[in-house]
């Protein structure tokens, strides 16, 4: 069953989830049935030090650069469109192999060039970001972006943070203004 | 005092106002003064199950449909030159009458022959969409066709939905290049 997490709100996996391994991120939208530039949501990660910054630019996952340095993180691929069924991109956490000194690993989600096209996550149908336990396929957490976060062009979904020896995640839900340069900005990397 | 809903933005109709039984949805437009076929803009609704499809080709309310069987959606008649002030045709939707399997209304307007008599809103003036509370006269989103849709024939005003059981209003905005026909197919309508 799927938590419902408040803003802000935080569920330790280990205690949800004790056999978690691997935790998928799953973004999902429509395609485009109007006319119009596409509606294009990616996906990305900052792997943060104890100082709330990228370990290096390399710890910053996005379509470009796909694979975290320590091989814990992995972005499955970018979908320009939304086209197809369930998760359009997927980001996969070996948390086993997560280097140790990445604290804190935060979930962005934000629209290409949405600023020059217009958009805006309310404008996008049925646009979601999930994550879930990859060993059992249960979700943990989901955050409604067409609903939720219309207005808003990127936000972060919410982080998975070490804790005690043990990994938890935060719902955050917070949006940015200024796209996924704001939010590589806030952690730090150098673009 | 009117909500301003950006393009993509939502705002809840029944939070505010619980009691909300009766939403209206305007259209606008100002008669043609140059010579040329005149402007005949056209509003309809499509009541939508959870999938975004109509369930019948009943639920597609439009000139040739003006009213859904249980009547909770009626169009109040085609105007085909827009004359006459304020809103040149009306759609009615009562929101205690929508029928439980109906999870999403999508307001849209066409230009009839938008086509063929090569037109889009940026040639016709002064032409709108708006949804109002029908009882308080409030409107809660507006949008400027005129201005804003200038070179489409076919846009999708706006959603009305529920969410958590409260009736929530969509700005949608967005344009179709296929008109009336690109739309009836992407909400499962087989003909026209």
């Amino acid at each position: 069953m799927a938590i419902s997490l408040v803003k802000g709100g935080n569920i330790s996996l280990t205690k949800e989830a004790p056999a978690m391994k691997i935790a998928l991120v799953g973004l999902g939208w429509d395609t485009r049935a109007t006319d119009g530039a596409d509606f294009d949501l990616d996906a990305s990660v900052f792997m943060l030090g104890e100082d709330g910054k990228v370990i290096s630019d390399a710890n910053f996952i996005f379509f470009n650069q796909k694979t975290s340095p320590c091989g814990g993180v992995e972005h499955l691929g970018d979908n320009r469109t939304g086209a197809g069924d369930g998760d359009d991109e997927q980001v996969r956490v070996d948390l086993t192999k997560v280097a140790i000194e990445v604290k804190k690993i935060v979930f962005g989600v934000s629209i290409y060039q949405a600023e020059e096209r217009k958009q805006n996550f309310g404008q996008v149908s049925n646009a979601f970001m999930r994550i879930l336990n990859a060993d059992s396929n249960e979700e943990i957490a989901r955050f409604d972006l067409s609903e939720d976060a219309s207005v808003e062009t990127a936000m972060v979904f919410g982080e998975l943070y070490r804790h005690n020896d043990e990994w938890k995640f935060k719902a955050v839900s917070q949006g940015y203004a200024g796209a996924l340069a704001a939010l590589a900005a806030q952690y730090g990397v150098n673009i | 005092m009117s909500v301003s809903l950006a393009k993509g933005g939502n705002v809840s109709l029944t939070k505010s106002d619980p009691s909300l039984t009766r939403v209206r949805v305007g259209l606008g437009w100002d008669t043609r003064a140059t010579d040329g076929q005149d402007f005949d803009l056209d509003a309809s609704a499509f009541l939508l199950s959870e999938a975004g499809k109509v369930r019948n080709d009943t639920d597609f309310i439009f000139y040739n449909n003006l009213s859904s069987p249980e009547g909770s959606v009626s169009h109040t008649g085609d105007n085909r030159t827009g004359d006459g002030d304020g809103d040149d045709e009306t759609l009615i939707v009562k929101l205690n009458q929508i029928p439980a399997d109906v999870a999403k209304l999508a307001f849209i307007v066409t230009i009839h022959e938008g086509a063929t008599r090569k037109q889009s809103f940026g040639q016709v003036s002064n032409a709108f969409m708006r949804i109002i509370n029908d009882e308080t006269n409030v409107e809660v989103a507006r949008y400027d066709l005129s201005e804003d849709a200038s070179s489409e024939t076919a846009m999708n005003f706006g959603e009305l939905y529920l969410h958590n059981n409260e009736w929530k209003f969509r700005a949608v905005g967005q344009g179709y290049a296929g008109g009336l026909g690109a739309m009836c197919a992407q909400f499962g309508i087989n003909s026209i």
